[in-house]
């Protein structure tokens, strides 16, 4: 394990890209340190330490932000409009025929819905900031919060200032994924959200020793070890499916004849159906935040969504989960074409005639393996809300649901990507 | 002082979002976020993507400095 990290690092090649990722993401975290003008830093920090992460309203997004939206750093809204953006453009290509087309149409055709998902993230961000910042004038960014954290002499010119700023940095953000995407290792967008995500452990854990001592700081840490290796478990299960290919003679050279296998894996959806949940189950408590405080429905939703600890919370987020499972793995995954493209190569099942009962067969596997897959994400990402209600901890218990599914996921991929890497100089990498 | 820094702001913002948007996207979809294929792309980057990238690091260079000062001139004034 550590001899081939040190390979990796004796490979020139891997080795630029590695610092280069490192490179970029000190820059993603000096951005989110660094306050936007007009915002009293000090006001911030205090208004901060005195509510605590843990009521917070935008748990979540503050979440991926990596603590930076409270701040109102620059880097504020984080990678969140462009990962918005790029669910909302991938949902618009169920539903809008051109962009259906446009997805069918192979490169050029992708290279088009990127740049599409890029205008989008835009507007998000400019919609976004201007909200954050509204709220914050209102003192309702932090709750129980009665400072002034930005400046009030500035004005109205100066609120459009931040505004431009901030959509700025979220540009740049952007620009900072697609340079890692390009020269570096992983995934731009999912580095940079594993980074803010991991960025927060340490403290949260530390509040957590602070709060409730020893005995309890190392339990988090051992369940936290354990359900990491549950998380890797599960994300690695996949069924294979064999495919043999038919022999074929093409002038004197011999095709085919191979066997291989569709892999399909138990949770083919990754993380996206708990994000997705989790930001349909945020929009009542933004309405409610935006409402009169005194009428009854914004009683009724910040009694039952706002800390997430009510049974009718935690029923409506497994079964969103499940659903929307369903929904991803549905639209990434299409029996029909994968039949179709194996019929043209002259693959087949063994035991299945190529074509329609190969749909049905691949659809039946896939929709039961599915099932245990769905189940398991709604199980992990609820573990957080039903820790939050055992032990009395805080909600954003490090250890729990989304984070710990994102920083697996993320995880597993780079080293996977690192070691085919390292696999073209010399085999034997970290995973066996 | 304050003023000058901020049109200074607002100008480099606007362009670094433009700069931005001129690059081409390579981000890719969804699908390759969270576990997805290994697709990666050679081909390098041609001279107009390099001088592209040089002027979109210029910009993003005097933007933080600007962001810095104007930090700088509303808390201590």
């Amino acid at each position: 394990m550590l001899t081939a990290f040190a390979r990796a690092f004796k490979t020139p090649d891997l080795r630029r890209k590695l610092l280069f990722t490192v490179g970029i993401v000190a820059v993603f975290r000096l951005g989110s340190t660094l306050p936007t003008p007009g915002v009293d830093y000090t006001q911030i920090n205090a208004c901060i330490s005195a509510a605590g992460t843990s009521n917070s309203v935008f748990g979540l997004i503050n979440l991926f932000s990596g603590g930076a939206l409270l701040q109102l750093s620059v880097f504020a809204l984080g990678i969140m409009p462009y990962i918005t953006a790029s669910i909302i453009v991938q949902l618009l290509g169920v539903v809008i025929p051109r962009f259906e087309t446009l997805r069918k149409e192979g490169h050029s055709g992708q290279a088009k819905l990127t740049q599409y998902t890029r205008y989008l993230t835009i507007g998000l961000a400019v919609l976004q900031s201007t909200g954050i910042i509204a709220l914050a004038r209102a003192h309702r960014l932090i709750p129980g919060c009665t400072r002034d954290v930005i400046f009030n002499r500035i004005g109205v010119w100066g609120i459009i200032v931040m505004v431009v700023i901030m959509t700025g940095g979220t540009t740049l953000i952007m620009w900072l994924a697609e340079l890692i995407t390009d020269r570096g290792i992983g995934n731009g967008m999912s580095i940079l959200i594993f980074t803010s995500i991991a960025a927060g452990f340490p403290s949260s854990l530390w509040a957590i020793k602070l709060a409730k001592g020893w005995p309890v700081f190392l339990m988090v840490i051992a369940v936290g070890l354990a359900l990491v290796a549950l998380v890797v478990f599960i994300e690695q299960g996949q069924r294979r499916i064999p495919v043999q290919y038919a022999k074929r003679m093409v002038g004197r050279r011999m095709y085919g004849g191979t066997s291989t296998y569709i892999p399909l894996k138990v949770n083919m959806a990754g993380v996206i159906p708990v994000i997705f949940a989790s930001s349909l189950l945020y929009i009542p408590t933004l309405a409610a935040s935006l409402g009169t405080p005194t009428s009854a429905w914004v009683i009724w939703v910040e009694n039952n969504f706002t800390l997430g600890d009510h049974p009718l919370y935690m029923a409506l987020y497994f079964g969103l989960i499940i659903f929307f499972t369903y929904f991803y793995v549905a639209i990434t995954f299409n029996p029909d074409e994968v039949s179709e493209d194996m019929k043209k190569y002259g693959g087949f099942v063994p035991g299945i005639r190529p074509g329609r009962p190969t749909a049905e067969y691949l659809g039946y596997v896939l929709s039961r393996i599915t099932l245990p897959g769905s189940l398991y994400l709604g199980l992990i990402a609820l573990i957080p809300l039903v820790a939050l209600t055992l032990l009395n901890a805080s909600p954003n218990f490090p250890f729990g649901g989304t984070a710990i599914l994102i920083v697996v996921g993320v995880g597993l991929e780079t080293v996977k990507q690192i070691e085919s890497q390292l696999q073209q100089r010399n085999y034997e990498g970290f995973l066996r | 002082m304050a003023v000058a820094l901020e049109i200074v702001l607002v100008i480099t913002s606007l362009l670094l979002t433009v700069m931005v948007l001129l690059h081409k996207g390579k981000g890719g979809g969804l699908s390759d976020m969270f576990g997805g294929g290994m697709s990666t792309s050679l081909g390098g980057s041609s001279v107009v993507e390099k001088n592209l990238d040089r002027i979109t690091v210029a910009i993003g260079l005097v933007w933080l400095v600007a962001i810095i000062g104007l930090d700088l001139v509303l808390r201590y004034t």
